[in-house]
């Protein structure tokens, strides 16, 4: 399959189940809770070295949040529900808590909940109350500029993470352009997160290493400046490859976003010097979800 | 399924204690065998069917009370969560104790007691309410715990008596001692509140928009804040309709008193301001 020039290889993305819970956190204005969920999701790219994967969803206006301001939606993915709910409060205690003016609030029905400020209350030392309103618990933690109000749990579900792209071009500059699109274009769709910065990975690794020590390794097949070697598989015109992880709520969020990252990419073509678009997977043995490049811009599944 | 309703015909001066229909929707009874039961009036048996006429059974999901007086005592007691009582008139004491998730309507006013212990569901009063509405039956430790009470009148002393959980709504004027002993939940009101509000208050919140006549001496003045779980609150105050649905749906600052130092409490008294 070509698309505009662009090659789409015949093989699938392959992904694993994750627990996903989403949480609303709102500010004063939008300075405030940008900078709440910024830092609870800094360091989250990977579970292999940070436990969980988080970003931020989008932006919510006065309307859509519990409390009439300004808020954030920021999605936490782990790979099970135990430590899902463990980083999720010390991402929510130390990064949330302590930022001026924030609340936090569930953002997720979910199968099951999760403690959210359920713990964090006893950092009230005795002087936080509860109200609940609607068949919801909310904590009232004196703090020095007032309160942080945070819901006492919020849901979890199951979900997919490490969906993929892999991106080839003939420079440095082209795969950054076409991956800088294909994220724009999947960061406007609800209930996906693309966990790494700036949503590009230039560090796709593999299973294993020479190091009996290290469970993961650079993926020197597709390192171009290992091109010649045995085990490179890069054609001689291809000078740069930036995968795209993404994790998201449900198999059609990921067929969604996958395609609308193959599209944006494709509009720049083979003329902007994009080569292939494949995707990572490990031959279909560890992960259940296969996302497979054709029949996703096949289009019927969408 | 069309609405069931039960006529009440009048006792003369004797009360009447409307635990039987509780027990005869617990047992799922045909209005026949209502009927036939036996109540007590002062000292004598009576037939059911001599008080009360029913039309259709009881096991629908909507009940009809009419022509019911202040005679009439236990109304709605125990209700359960699929059933709605309409109470067209007024009502004696304990209108829907020990609510149990149903929906009552009373058209008229309820004397004392009303709603006390209540559990979940709902209890609207068009008129006023007596004394100790949302609290306990004496000897209970706990009052109202759970379900929203909204009063469109006024309601007497003791308001909130012992409350534990829920929304205890008086758009017209509380009397005195309101919020006595208050374990948790919250007591808002649109007009004036009597003398001694808070009085070994433990936790909850007292809702209002001018200071009540007095507070307990326990209260220490907290200053002016804008307290981010109030619009949270305006959303549950503000859905039914009442004179609440007055108030903005973000407002938040308010003057916070918080107390009764006495019983070592932190139950909150605020006052809408701004």
């Amino acid at each position: 399959m070509n698309i505009n020039g662009v090659f789409i290889e015949d093989t699938f993305a392959e992904a694993f189940p994750m627990r996903a819970t989403r949480i609303i956190i709102t500010g004063i204005n939008y300075k405030w809770a940008r900078h709440a969920a910024e830092t609870m999701t800094g360091f989250a790219t990977s579970v292999i070295g940070c436990k969980v994967e988080a970003g931020i969803e989008r932006e919510l206006g006065n309307h859509e949040t519990p409390d009439g301001r300004p808020g954030i939606a920021v999605l936490l993915f782990a790979t099970d529900r135990k430590t899902l709910e463990a980083q999720l409060q010390a991402r929510i205690g130390q990064c949330v808590l302590t930022c001026p003016t924030t609340a936090v609030f569930a953002g997720l029905e979910g199968e099951g909940q999760i403690a959210l400020g359920k713990n964090l209350r006893y950092f009230g030392d005795g002087y936080q109350t509860s109200k609940q309103v609607d068949d919801h618990r909310y904590w009232r933690i004196p703090v020095m500029d007032g309160e942080f109000l945070c819901e006492e749990t919020t849901g979890y579900q199951t979900a997919i993470g490490g969906g993929n792209l892999l991106v080839f071009a003939r420079s440095l500059s082209q795969v950054l352009l076409a991956c800088e699109a294909a994220i724009d274009a999947m960061s406007m769709l609800p209930n996906i997160i693309l966990p790494f910065p700036g949503g590009g990975v230039r560090s796709g690794s593999k299973v294993g290493s020479k190091y009996k020590t290290l469970s993961a390794s650079t993926n020197h097949p597709y390192c171009p400046t290992l091109k010649g070697l045995p085990d490179n598989v890069l054609d001689k015109n291809v000078e740069a490859v930036m995968e795209i992880v993404i994790d998201g709520l449900s198999v059609e969020d990921l067929n969604l976003a996958m395609r609308r990252g193959i599209e944006a990419i494709c509009d720049l073509g083979k003329a902007q010097g994009i080569e292939k678009i494949t995707g990572g997977n490990y031959g279909g043995k560890l992960g259940p979800h296969h996302f497979y490049l054709r029949e996703i811009m096949d289009g019927d599944q969408i | 399924m069309s609405a069931t309703t039960i006529e009440y015909k009048g006792s003369g001066d004797h009360r009447v204690d409307m635990h039987w229909l509780q027990q005869a929707l617990e047992q799922d009874l045909s209005p026949k065998e209502i009927s036939k039961s036996t109540l007590k009036l002062g000292s004598e048996q009576v037939l059911l069917g001599d008080v009360f006429s029913i039309d259709g059974k009881l096991s629908a999901s909507e009940l009809s009370l009419k022509n019911s007086t202040n005679h009439l005592d236990y109304v709605g007691i125990g209700l359960p969560s699929d059933k709605t009582l309409l109470v067209e008139g007024d009502c004696g004491h304990y209108l829907g104790q020990q609510l149990a998730g149903g929906r009552l309507i009373c058209n008229g006013s309820a004397l004392h007691y009303a709603g006390c212990n209540m559990q979940t569901g709902s209890i609207e009063i068009m008129s006023n309410a007596g004394d100790y509405v949302g609290g306990s039956i004496a000897g209970n430790k706990r009052g109202m715990a759970g379900g929203r009470l909204l009063i469109h009148g006024n309601s007497g002393d003791f308001t909130g008596d012992l409350m534990r959980r829920g929304l205890l709504m008086v758009a017209g004027n509380i009397g005195d001692h309101c919020g006595n002993r208050m374990i948790a939940g919250t007591i808002t009101s649109m007009g004036s509140v009597g003398k001694n509000a808070g009085n070994g208050m433990r936790r909850g919140t007292l809702l209002f928009p001018s200071k009540p006549a007095s507070m307990a001496t326990g209260f220490n003045d907290c200053g002016r804040h804008s307290l981010g779980f109030l619009p949270l609150l305006m959303r549950d105050i503000r859905a039914p309709e009442s004179a609440f649905q007055a108030l903005h749906p973000m407002r938040r600052r308010v003057q916070r008193y918080l107390g009764d130092a006495s019983v070592d409490g932190q139950g909150e008294v605020l006052i809408w301001i701004g």
